[in-house]
């Protein structure tokens, strides 16, 4: 079971990387059903994650993050107008960042 | 389709007889045919006929012409329920010449096809029936014309919050005298206390202040503050009422009475959800916080950098079942004006389900857009508040990251309460106003007719009648106006002529049905030296309670008289052997 505090200093660390948006993400999964790779926490878990800031979760899908083909189906489904993709690419360099 | 029939012709009555297929409402379970033929040469009919849709234009203009060519003297339609379309047919006999009153409706579509979808013999004869009653009341229907009554032309508004203040307005400009009671010594009500509103930026207090210049410079408006009614008197369209005003009693002739008392708020338990903890507060004392001071928000001397909002507390839950509309826009962009005021703030938001509904579904993109973080709990699972040091620990269940047990910290917990009924037992028992449920007042309908009571010539108006926006309430004011102004800018009022009353050669002036009135229309008096019962038709709903009441048969009720519902009793026996 998920759990863990919820810490805005993510979401402000992922913004000094890029234009990360995934708050206004309001949690419809339609993303989910479309993401082709067929994921479960694809991609709108990952969002949530993120937004909420739960470090350890998001670390903890790191294969699901790098699993995505960026081909930005959920994106122009998104009726929020997540700019998923961009956030994944975004979760992508914060989780190799002191690794390269 | 059977023809024009030409009836054996009965003393003297010509009556036109039409019954409904409804589209196949009726038909798929009652043989209409049938029911047209087995009354078309029963005494005195002259027109019998099937309709597809009676009520149809085309049905309605051939039955206009009927009544003309054919000299008809009573109508039946056999469809659906009188509730539906007793007017309607009763504006086709008038249309037709024809006096509404010598219009009769048999219901063989709730009342036959609707409830015996099994037994198509039983309904169709069950229609027989009730077609041949209908045709017994009409063979002995008399013309009646609708009791005029004269109205005071002035109105009473109880309440002087913005739906009040907005009636009042609305009705001294269409020329009508207003008196506007409230209980305060303000006026203004809960918005005069606010600043920024939704959806417009709107201030509640300057929205307040130029309603109150609006009054004052309208001579027509005559307003009571520290002022209450206490008692209500008169009949429909001419009522006296007693207002306290500081201790003395002032007496008002008024036509119509408009109830605007608004609403409390839910006020938790302390302990419920961390009440009473330091830094937690409810919505209104937030919006008190915001409006009260400037720049970073601090509370209680300490700065807020963080904030949970928990919503629907005192809403839809076990003693409070209903949802309360404006709190979940209220918070949310309560939510807004902290952003606008310090954007570092993190605002989260534990919710059970979230309702910005129409336009306010805007502000909702806008907080999350800004980095508000949405949290759902179950119902049965409430978030868990309490003190750790300085700050306040939130624990919630969210549904939304799969059950997720997470924790946040914040310097402000804010529960969202919802609207209750505010305790006015003194005004419900003056003016008999109905309850729902909720302890709300109670509108008629809440779409066709929603500022009605089933209390004539008092309507509601505002969060009185359930939790509502400032813009509904005052939309809602506005209804009543136009309710009130219809019968008071007529000048007169008909009402129904199927009224009681007593003859008087039979009275014995007992009083026996003096009590038996819910609407103490009846009273005794002396007529050429004998007591005698009198009833006030302008009182008299037609409910019939009086008329068992009497010993002496004497009293009859216009339209249902004795002779009429014993000749109805027979016709549906008659039916029995068809």
């Amino acid at each position: 079971m998920t759990s863990g505090v919820l810490d805005p200093g993510l979401s402000d660390k992922l913004r000094q990387l890029g234009a990360f948006d995934a708050e206004r993400c309001m949690s419809c999964g339609i993303c989910t059903a479309i993401c082709p790779m067929g994921i479960s926490t694809l991609p709108r878990r990952v969002m949530r994650l993120a937004a909420l800031g739960l470090e350890d979760e998001v670390r903890a899908q790191r294969e699901a993050i790098f699993s995505c083909l960026l081909c930005r189906a959920c994106e122009v489904s998104c009726p929020a107008g997540v700019h998923i993709a961009d956030n994944v690419r975004l979760l992508r360099s914060w989780l190799l960042r002191g690794e390269l | 389709m059977s023809g024009h029939q030409e009836g054996s012709g009965g003393p003297g009555r010509r009556l036109g007889v039409y019954v409904c297929r409804c589209g196949g409402n009726i038909s798929d379970y009652v043989d209409v045919g049938r029911v047209v033929d087995a009354i078309k040469d029963d005494a005195d009919v002259v027109v019998a006929r099937e309709a597809m849709f009676t009520c149809s234009d085309a049905t309605q203009q051939e039955i206009v012409q009927d009544i003309a060519e054919q000299r008809l003297d009573g109508l039946v339609v056999a469809s659906c329920s009188p509730m539906l379309h007793k007017f309607t047919f009763r504006e086709v006999a008038r249309r037709g010449g024809l006096n509404p009153y010598e219009y009769t409706q048999a219901n063989i579509r709730e009342q036959c096809s609707w409830t015996h979808t099994d037994d198509r013999e039983g309904a169709t004869r069950k229609a027989v029936r009730l077609v041949r009653a209908a045709m017994a009341r009409t063979r002995l229907s008399e013309p009646l014309e609708p009791l005029e009554v004269e109205t005071t032309g002035a109105a009473l508004v109880v309440g002087g919050g913005v739906a009040g203040m907005r009636a009042a307005i609305g009705l001294a400009d269409l020329g009508i005298g207003v008196f506007l009671v409230e209980r305060e010594a303000e006026l203004g009500g809960w918005v005069r206390s606010f600043g920024e509103m939704f959806p417009n930026g709107t201030s509640g207090r300057e929205l307040v202040e130029r309603m109150r210049e609006e009054i004052a410079s309208r001579p027509a408006i005559k307003v009571f503050t520290e002022a209450e009614l206490v008692a209500k008197s008169g009949t429909y369209g001419n009522y006296e009422v007693t207002v306290h005003v500081a201790r003395e009693a002032v007496r008002l002739q008024v036509g119509q009475i408009l109830v605007a008392t608004g609403f409390d708020t839910y006020q938790p338990e302390v302990g419920e959800l961390g009440y009473g903890i330091r830094g937690v507060v409810t919505l209104a004392e937030l919006r008190r916080l915001l409006d009260g001071t400037e720049g970073p928000i601090r509370h209680e001397g300490r700065p807020v950098r963080s904030i949970a909002y928990i919503y629907c507390v005192g809403a839809r839950d076990g003693q409070h079942p209903y949802c309360s509309r404006y709190c979940c826009t209220a918070a949310v962009h309560s939510s807004l004006l902290v952003s606008d005021r310090d954007p570092e703030v993190r605002q989260y938001h534990l919710y059970r389900d979230l309702r910005t509904y129409g336009k306010n579904e805007l502000m909702f993109g806008e907080s999350r857009r800004r980095g508000s973080a949405y949290l759902k709990f179950a119902d049965d699972e409430p978030p868990e508040v309490r003190a750790e040091g300085e700050r306040l620990r939130v624990k919630v269940r969210d549904m939304l990251t799969g059950g997720a047990e997470l924790s946040l910290m914040a310097d402000l917990v804010v529960l969202v309460t919802g609207a209750v009924a505010r305790e006015n037992d003194e005004l419900i028992a003056t003016l008999k106003l109905p309850l729902s449920r909720d302890g709300f007042f109670n509108e008629i309908h809440p779409k066709l007719r929603p500022v009605e009571t089933v209390v004539d010539g008092v309507s509601i108006c505002g969060a009185c009648q359930s939790p509502k926006t400032v813009a509904e309430s005052v939309a809602s004011g506005l209804a009543a106006v136009a309710q009130a102004a219809a019968v008071l800018k007529a000048g007169t009022a008909q009402l129904d002529p199927q009224v009681a009353v007593v003859q008087p050669s039979s009275c014995t002036g007992c009083g026996a049905c003096v009590g038996s009135c819910p609407f103490e229309a009846i009273s005794i008096s002396a007529v050429d030296g004998a007591r005698v019962a009198t009833i006030d038709p302008s009182a008299c709903k037609g409910c019939g309670g009086c008329v068992p009441t009497c010993p002496e048969d004497a009293i009859d009720l216009r339209g249902y008289t004795d002779v009429q519902v014993r000749a109805m009793i027979d016709g549906l026996l008659e039916g029995a052997s068809a």
